[in-house]
């Protein structure tokens, strides 16, 4: 059996892996003009500062998309399939959209669902981000 | 004053290796088959190359060692660039530019790939892409292509009511294109229950949505209009080429749903070219997947934001409408060559030289590169029969 492939902090991501591994969402926000931005990357791309703090964001987001995975495109996934992958778009920034999975793989992801993040142990470290529904009221 | 390269650059010859599932040979075999097949065609001898560009993903045989096995003596200029369909028009847009500027002679543009028998898109034996993004994405096992643009077409057919009665369409009327193509790989008829009864790849694409993995190559060679006019073939002239793009799915600032970074650059295209949708004859799109041609319809002004479906629906992509698509069968029907055989099958229709799938009077076509999804960044041409 394969291994899954964990997530490898590079110079620029390892504050928000960090962030993972202490149950926070970070991301780095712009001291130039205030803006989010996603991926990790040392500029701004609206304002070109490099001046920028990691700061905690809410965690919540709602599903834009959805993917559900029929064919073991890595064999370490095999096991899993079907599996659905969700895109979230951040309640901070709609132009933030970050990749994960339902911590409940029986449930079926759909357009518009509002979700929360929570930090669920892989089969190493750092953690993986993966997301509940949050109950509408 | 600006540089005008319309029509400054000409295509004079194009090769195809045989299309299949297992070559049996390596890509570099493959490179040179294109190319002595693309001189053959232009009537050029090898002798007189002194250009050579490809592009690649780490999946085939770096262009200067062609260069060598051709026996190119004193190379005048050469590409090596790294991407993957994104990139496709780019290298033959950038060839253009050379032998309008006379930085070279006569330039051969390939691309040679054994993307069935060697290196599959997404598996495992695959290096990793120079991408910011994979460790916030594979994690989860989300690695390949079809899973990034099924992301994609979930999101844009939620937004615009598309069904899977409109992504058929497209598959289905580009293999009745491929019937006509003794190239193709694909060529049995296919009706809607035969595209419902293929299995689920990524929701909501089924095999059928997606292109073939295919081993061969293409090779264009690229010269001034006046060399090309002393060689074998009518030339087709690059009225305009385009590349541009640049921000991903998950970088901030990407497109809206449901758009792709061709949006950006199709007005410099089409303004570079002096021409406006209406006056392309015929069109290859870039068709890795059933969506992404339904996306690219709209990005380049065939019909407007989410009506790509009916667009296709309507029959106005098949032969006989009135704006063939794909005409040889596209990647899902005659074979996946990362956009180069789409660049060929767009010179065939310019020359009429597409046998029972010509559109009569071809004169203006459009082929485009991959749309930017995955890699941000994506190219087409424009191209002039004569
Ligand atoms: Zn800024």
């Amino acid at each position: 059996m394969k291994e899954k492939p964990l997530p490898v902090p590079d110079r620029d991501s390892a504050p928000f892996w960090e962030g993972v591994r202490a149950g926070e969402l970070r991301l780095q926000r712009c001291n130039g003009c205030g803006s989010y931005r996603w991926p990790a990357r040392a500029i701004c791309n609206h304002c070109h500062s490099f001046d920028t703090d990691w700061l905690a964001v809410s965690a919540r987001g709602t599903v834009t998309s959805w993917v559900r995975t029929h064919q073991a495109f890595m064999r370490a996934f095999q096991d899993e399939i079907p599996y659905a992958v969700i895109q979230v778009q951040l309640d901070e920034q709609d132009d933030i959209q970050m990749i994960g999975r339902l911590a409940d793989p029986g449930l079926e992801p759909t357009i518009g669902m509002r979700v929360r993040a929570d930090f669920a142990p892989a089969d190493g470290d750092p953690p993986l981000v993966v997301w509940h529904p949050i109950e509408q009221l | 004053m600006a540089f005008d390269l319309a029509d400054r650059g000409a295509i004079a010859g194009v090769g195809y290796t045989e299309f299949s599932k297992n070559s049996g040979v390596s890509t570099l075999t493959l490179a040179l088959r294109a190319i002595m097949a693309a001189l053959d065609d232009a009537g050029l001898p090898p002798n007189r190359l002194d250009g050579i560009a490809t592009h690649r993903v780490g999946d085939s045989i770096p262009s200067a060692v062609v260069a060598q096995a051709v026996g190119i003596r004193d190379l005048s200029y050469f590409v090596d660039q790294f991407g993957g369909g994104g990139s496709s028009h780019a290298v033959v847009g950038q060839a253009a530019l050379a032998v309008a500027s006379g930085v070279a002679d006569y330039v051969v543009c390939y691309r040679a790939i054994n993307a069935r028998s060697e290196f599959r898109m997404g598996g495992t034996a695959r290096p990793a892409v120079d991408s910011v993004e994979t460790q916030y994405q594979a994690p989860y096992g989300y690695v390949a292509p079809p899973q990034q643009y099924a992301m994609v077409a979930q999101a844009y057919m939620h937004r615009y009511g598309i069904t899977p009665r409109h992504l058929a369409a497209v598959a289905m009327t580009q293999r009745r294109h491929a019937e006509k193509n003794a190239r193709a790989l694909m060529r049995a008829p296919m009706s809607y229950d035969d595209y419902l009864a293929s299995r689920m790849v990524a929701d909501p694409f089924r095999l059928l949505d997606c292109c073939l993995e295919t081993d061969g190559a293409v090779a264009i060679l690229v010269c001034s209009p006046e060399r090309a006019r002393d060689l074998r073939q009518p030339p087709v002239l690059v009225r305009a080429a385009a590349w541009g793009g640049g921000q991903t799915l998950f970088s901030n600032r990407q497109p809206p749903p449901g758009t792709s970074s061709a949006a950006v650059m199709v007005p410099r295209l089409y303004k570079k070219a002096g021409l406006g949708p209406a006056d392309v004859d015929v069109a290859m799109i870039y068709d890795c997947f059933t969506a992404a041609v339904l996306i690219q319809l709209e990005d380049y002004g065939f019909c407007a934001k989410g009506e790509g479906g009916d667009f296709v629906l309507s029959g106005a992509t098949a032969l006989g409408g009135s704006l063939p698509v794909n005409t040889h069968g596209g990647f899902l029907s005659e074979g996946y060559v990362h956009g180069w055989n789409h660049i060929a099958e767009a010179v065939q229709q310019l020359r009429g030289a597409a046998g029972d799938r010509q559109v009569p009077g071809a004169k203006i076509a459009l082929s485009t590169g991959a749309p930017g999804y995955v890699g941000g960044v994506t190219s087409a041409l424009l191209l002039r029969g004569t």
